[in-house]
């Protein structure tokens, strides 16, 4: 099955970051439509209606979220998460780059749809080329009307400012980013408050990632209805997938949601490289638990996925064929995590500290039978257990492989034994 | 907000347990008697923050465990604390913080009154299987002169962090580095220097953070706590006293939310080594030797009956209650004498006195929490009554309480402040006179009054009915004090701070300056602010000595060459009287002067009371025995009043109470049993409706119609007052003179002195000036100058600073050298640079 594009339909026309280009293929007239004819709540309503799920990782409903910010005087904000940071993610990367105007236009729908004057877009500090991008569409955006204090006229205002983090992977949750976004250290916050009620500055603020605000614009245009017809009953649309590590064909794909895996990772990125077989695959990004060659025919759904005790995640899928090691993969993830964590709750902090001990003293063969066991029950000990999802992050995929490749452990331990 | 939550019924593990709703589950389950462990989780704080994960239970219908610390309770909640999930959660929390810790105990200062050494025990899994190496800082290093930090024991658990960014918003404490790596510390490794910073060695939950005058001098079994009152600073902060072998150790504090809210500052922490100072005066000493104290006591005695009447007694903020009281009795029934006073800054009228202190019109602390607006005039919390600038920090952080400042210094409340008007030094009158004009309904403002427009500001921000005015009572000082005051009684009534939401609080010189005035240490007013004959002031009482007027002086815990205006002058006034008479901690200044030398007792050696500036009658307890031959003071005041023919029939500290609370109606029938650990409000108990009739007020009664009628008459005074008074000097002449103001530093006391651990921050004399005016005069920061007046001139070292009023010039009073004391009386002075051209 081909790709179904959407949100990449004009992605390869020559120019398309510029304003004229992305008018010419009709950008900008759902903004005209939605900010002359139409009241914030039908906008709000029709994205609730669309089922569109959040594309960074959580997949809430993007439209409930929004209903969840309360009416009012109050300022209220909008803020858009560019911080990919997760390994194997970089979906975002190519849409702000290639289509910038496709988010601002999503950004200011989304922002009259809940009434936020003011919005910005985090966007992590190594992705300077393409902050320069969207710096330029959004000053484009502000010459053409589109954004600004009287937006085409209308007397309506939104306010959109880029800012660039300073390279922490913390901030993009959620929490972390607002923080950022006000000057402070990236830490996450207790929830609740969740944003909707109390985020920027203590005001209502709607978060969502890069690809969730550029589908804003195709269902206001085209209607909830018709984005329904894509994808699955509870996985509405179609995701742009990530799909990197051992394939022949890596890359970023938009597809219809409820294709199966195999589909993804065989048909459009071209399977493994010849004579190599899937060993393990991370669905969703390298916090989501691994499967193995025997899940490939799931479908590639949010549902699917969690049943199979995994996640679609941000739709990131790293193929790992059988030359890695998976010690060493579980070591290499945990590493990632361990320097990312914030510190400020104890088990992420603790945890991803021992388990990167643990780990290597297994891969380094000074591990014991016991480290095992040991690592399995700290990454039980860290799920559920932290302020934010970054300690179940590494604690969900190093557990998997542990259980799901416990052999493999096993034999490291025992081969530095038999070596010696 | 608070006051109206209801009650509802939750349960934890089985036992029904009541709460106000939206209280946080953990200290809801302390209702069922369970203990939830926690470590983060710290109210004083603010919000819950979650951080260390410790109070993880179960929540019925809700699948993941939850922070007890951050969920706030409902009706029929249905909570478990002990079952396998929750045991298995918080083990591993414990196993996790144990990861780094380097289990030092037997050599760690916290061990035996550990957070984390109990909650290991009570909550810890008993073994670790971390087998790996743990991280490894160099250690302990100093955080400041007076904490050290060892970043071993650190659990990250953010509260001292907490502390310096959300409480004293000092925000020099960072968490630095992430993740695992991450250590407490601060910008490029500087000291952390701040007036409050040794809370966070109270907060820590571990032995991370010690502090310097107290590491490795006791352990837990070692000490015993004793409960008093800190009597360093009119905030009179509730502390319990760490007491081993008989000396004060360390001194805690000891919450109360009524007053401290549970901080201390720094002066009152670490203020405690000067109890057991061998630099203290360990016994009486007549005409220079050692005396015993019945010769020292009958010495006196007879020097005073001499002088008789033409004795005078000032009676220093240190003193309790009971031993002003007895002061003032010596002076005024044994001797004949009614010049006593206790007030540096002159006298204070009746009328005045009594208006101000009305029931009705006294503000509890606790109202600034709730207030809507707050208005600071005339101090600067943070020197004059340190956690009071806390107080308020937290009502504009958690509130959002409009505070509003006016002064003649800037203050540290600036910043969180809405508006902060800066009027020239010595004219709070002036600029207060605006002010009540302004809020005035019907007054007519005056077109070229030069306070118009900041007063218009000011009152922009106040909200009638729901304002507190926090007022130094410096501005009644001087001159133009009374029309200060007057104009303050003004703006209260416009204001009505009489309605609950509202009020004043005074924030006195002086520690116990408010229970001395109302026992009876006033030159014109007797206990319970009676009207009495006429007295001397200090400054009456100053010239009368030099003069020969008068014979004797009696100096109560108060040293008048350091502490008092014009100190050269007081030193003259010594040297000439007949007959000096000081009881005192401490050799200084004054004491040279004495013929009787008598040891004072120190705060923590007190029995009495004394009175918080919000009229909270509290209790000082002795913690520790005295030092040396010292005596109490209540009891050899009674001997000496017996030596003079007046028997008080006093044979006990309590007794000195009941006798003052006969005299005092508004404290009738105070006992030591009523005030208690936590104090009492006089103007909560029934007696407080025997508070003397405000003068102007037909009756105290906040009656709309009479109230209208005095503010309107006070405003025709001022009015006619302002009016007929030419407009004030302009600010800077051309020659370079400056309009002098004073003020107290924290810092500038003989506590700073006489503390080891302190010394360091005692200031050097430091004159400040507005930018421009630095740049008018060709002076830079750290110049070193000589400010001069009438011949006289101090040395200090020029402080160019933002927000000052152009024109002003501001020095310390009270330092060790360079007093500003010599030149308080000078209204303008001059600033020449001591170059090394000039050397």
């Amino acid at each position: 099955m081909p790709e179904t594009r959407l949100l990449f339909r004009h992605i390869d026309e020559p120019g398309l970051s510029s304003i004229d280009v992305y008018r010419k293929l009709g950008g900008y007239r759902t903004l005209d439509k939605a900010f002359k004819e139409l009241e914030p709540e039908e906008v709000l309503a029709e994205l609730e209606n669309s089922g569109l799920r959040g594309r960074g990782g959580a997949g809430f409903s993007m439209g409930k979220k929004g209903s969840f910010l309360p009416r009012g005087e109050m300022e209220k904000y909008l803020c858009c998460n560019a911080d990919e940071s997760e390994p194997g993610a970089f979906k975002d990367r190519e849409l702000m780059t290639k289509n910038p105007h496709q988010l601002i236009e999503g950004c200011a729908i989304a922002a009259l749809a809940v009434d936020a004057t003011y919005a910005f877009i985090f966007i992590r500090g190594e992705y300077w080329e393409v902050a320069d991008i969207l710096d330029r569409a959004v000053a484009e955006a502000y010459e053409a009307g589109y954004l600004g204090r009287n937006i085409l006229g209308t007397g309506k205002r939104v306010e959109l400012v880029v800012h660039r983090g300073a390279g922490a992977y913390i901030c993009g949750e959620e929490t972390a980013l607002l923080d950022a976004l006000e000057g402070k250290r990236g830490n996450p916050r207790l929830k609740p408050p969740f944003p909707a009620i109390q985020g920027l500055y203590g005001g209502p603020t709607l978060i969502n990632n890069v690809e969730t605000l550029s589908n804003v614009p195709h269902i206001v245009r085209n209607g909830a209805d018709w984005y329904r017809r894509f994808g699955t009953e509870e996985s509405t649309g179609t995701k742009v997938v990530s799909v990197s590590g051992h394939v022949e064909r890596p890359g970023n794909y938009e597809i219809e949601l409820g294709i199966s895996s195999r589909e993804i990772i065989y048909g459009l990125a071209g399977g493994p490289l010849e004579g190599r077989r899937v060993k393990a695959w991370f669905p969703g990004g390298s916090s989501a638990p691994v499967l193995t060659e025997d899940d490939l025919d799931l479908p590639y759904t949010f549902e699917a996925l969690a049943k199979a005790g995994s996640m679609l995640g941000s739709g990131s899928i790293i193929v790992a064929d059988e030359t890695v090691s998976i010690p060493e993969l579980a070591l290499r993830t945990a590493r990632f995590y361990h320097h990312e964590s914030c510190g400020k709750c104890t088990p992420c902090r603790e945890g991803t500290n021992w388990t990167v001990k643990m780990l290597e003293r297994v891969v380094n063969g000074m591990g014991t039978p016991m480290d095992l066991d040991i690592i399995s029950s700290v990454q039980e000990n860290i799920i559920g257990h932290c302020l934010c999802v970054l300690g179940d992050s590494m604690a969900m995929p190093v557990g998997s492989m542990v259980q799901k490749f416990r052999g493999e452990f096993e034999a490291a331990l025992e081969g530095v034994r038999v070596a010696a | 907000m608070s006051a109206d939550r209801q009650q509802i019924t939750l349960v934890v593990d089985g036992v029904e347990v009541e709460a106000s709703e939206g209280a946080m589950l953990v200290d809801a389950a302390k209702g069922g008697d369970v203990e939830i462990p926690v470590f983060c989780y710290e109210p004083k704080l603010g919000p819950p923050v979650g951080a260390c994960r410790m109070c993880l239970v179960e929540v019925e219908g809700i699948p993941k465990l939850q922070t007890a610390c951050s969920t706030p309770v409902r009706d029929g909640m249905v909570v478990y604390t002990q079952t396998e999930r929750v045991r298995e959660a918080q083990e591993s929390v414990v196993e996790f913080l144990l990861v780094n810790h380097p289990l030092d105990c037997p050599v760690c200062d916290k061990g035996g009154e550990c957070p984390l050494q109990d909650i290991a025990m009570g909550w810890g899994p008993g073994r670790s299987r971390f087998t790996d190496p743990k991280r490894h800082f160099r250690k302990p290093v100093p955080l400041s002169p007076l904490v050290r930090i060892d970043r071993e024991r650190c659990i990250l658990c953010y509260r001292c962090v907490r502390f310096s960014q959300e409480v004293a918003e000092d925000e020099q404490l960072q968490l630095l580095e992430r993740g695992a790596a991450s250590y407490v510390g601060t910008y490029d490794d500087r000291p952390y220097i701040a007036p409050f910073h040794g809370n966070v060695i109270e907060l820590c939950p571990v032995g991370a953070l010690t502090s310097e005058a107290y590491r490795f001098r006791a352990r837990p079994w070692d000490i015993e706590d004793a409960g008093s009152i800190c009597t360093l600073c009119p905030s009179q902060c509730n502390v319990k006293f760490t007491v081993r072998d008989e000396r004060v150790a360390r001194v805690l504090a000891r919450d109360n939310a009524e007053v401290d809210d549970g901080w201390l500052c720094d002066k009152g922490r670490f203020g405690f080594q000067m109890v057991s100072s061998a630099e203290r005066i360990a016994e009486p000493r007549v005409a220079g030797s050692p005396a015993d104290w019945a010769t020292a006591v009958r010495t006196a005695a007879a020097r005073l009956r001499d002088a008789g009447a033409s004795t005078a007694a000032i009676v220093g903020g240190q003193a309790t209650n009971e031993e002003g009281y007895l002061v003032q009795r010596i002076l005024r029934r044994a001797l004949g004498s009614q010049h006593v006073d206790s007030r540096p800054g002159g006298r204070l009228h009746a009328e005045l006195a009594i208006g101000l202190s009305q029931p009705e019109l006294s503000a509890p602390v606790r109202a600034l929490d709730e207030a809507e607006a707050v208005l600071v005039v005339g101090c600067d919390p943070l020197h004059a009554m340190p956690i009071l600038d806390l107080r308020l920090r937290k009502a504009i952080r958690r509130s959002g309480t409009r505070v509003v400042v006016a002064s003649e210094r800037p203050t540290a409340l600036d910043g969180g402040a809405e508006e902060a008007a800066r009027y020239a030094p010595g004219e709070a009158g002036a600029f207060l006179a605006a002010l009540s004009r302004e809020l005035a309904s019907d007054a007519m403002p005056i077109e070229d009054d030069p306070h118009r427009a900041d007063a218009e500001q000011i009152a922009g921000e106040l909200r009638p009915g729901s304002t507190v005015i926090v007022w130094g009572e410096r501005i009644g000082h001087g001159a133009d004090g009374q029309r200060a005051l007057e104009a303050l009684l003004s703006c209260a009534r416009a204001l009505r701070c009489e309605d609950p939401a509202g009020g004043l609080i005074e924030v006195p010189d002086d520690a116990n300056g408010r229970g001395l005035r109302e026992v009876g240490c006033l030159p014109r007013l007797g206990p319970g602010l009676a009207e009495t004959d006429e007295g001397m002031d200090i400054a009456e009482i100053r010239e009368a000595l030099t003069s020969g007027e008068l014979d004797a002086v009696v100096l109560f815990e108060v040293d008048p060459v350091r502490e008092l205006p014009d100190g050269p002058a007081w030193r003259e006034a010594l040297r000439t009287a007949r007959t000096v008479i000081a009881v005192s901690m401490f050799d200084n200044g004054s004491t040279e002067y004495a013929d009787v030398v008598l040891p004072a007792e120190a705060y923590a050696e007190k029995e009495g009371t004394v009175t918080h500036p919000d009229g909270r009658v509290q209790r000082l307890r002795a913690t520790v025995p005295h030092f040396g031959d010292v005596r109490l003071g209540w009891h050899w005041l009674v001997e000496l009043s017996a030596l003079l023919g007046e028997e008080t029939g006093i044979d006990s500290v309590l007794e000195t109470l009941e006798a003052l609370a006969a005299e005092v109606p508004f404290y009738a029938g105070l006992t030591h049993d009523e005030i208690g650990g936590r104090g009492v409000r006089w103007q909560e108990r029934d007696a407080a409706a025997a508070f003397p009739a405000s003068a102007g007020d037909g009756a105290a009664s906040p009656e709309a119609d009479s109230t209208k009628a005095v503010s309107d008459g006070i405003d025709r005074e001022v009015l006619a007052e302002a009016s007929g008074e030419p407009a004030p000097p302009p600010p800077a002449g051309a020659n370079g003179a400056l309009r002098l103001g004073t003020y107290r530093d924290l810092w500038a006391t003989e506590v700073t002195d006489r503390n080891p651990a302190l010394r360091f921050l005692g200031p050097r004399q430091t004159l400040e000036l507005a930018v421009s005016d630095g740049e008018r005069l060709g002076l830079a920061d750290g110049d070193e100058v000589e400010v001069r007046s009438n011949g006289t001139s101090v040395r200090a070292r020029v402080d160019l600073r933002e927000r000052m009023r152009p024109g002003a010039a501001f020095l310390i009073e009270g330092t060790a050298a360079d007093n500003a004391n010599a030149l308080a009386a000078a209204r303008t002075v001059e600033v020449a640079r001591i170059g090394p051209e000039a050397e």
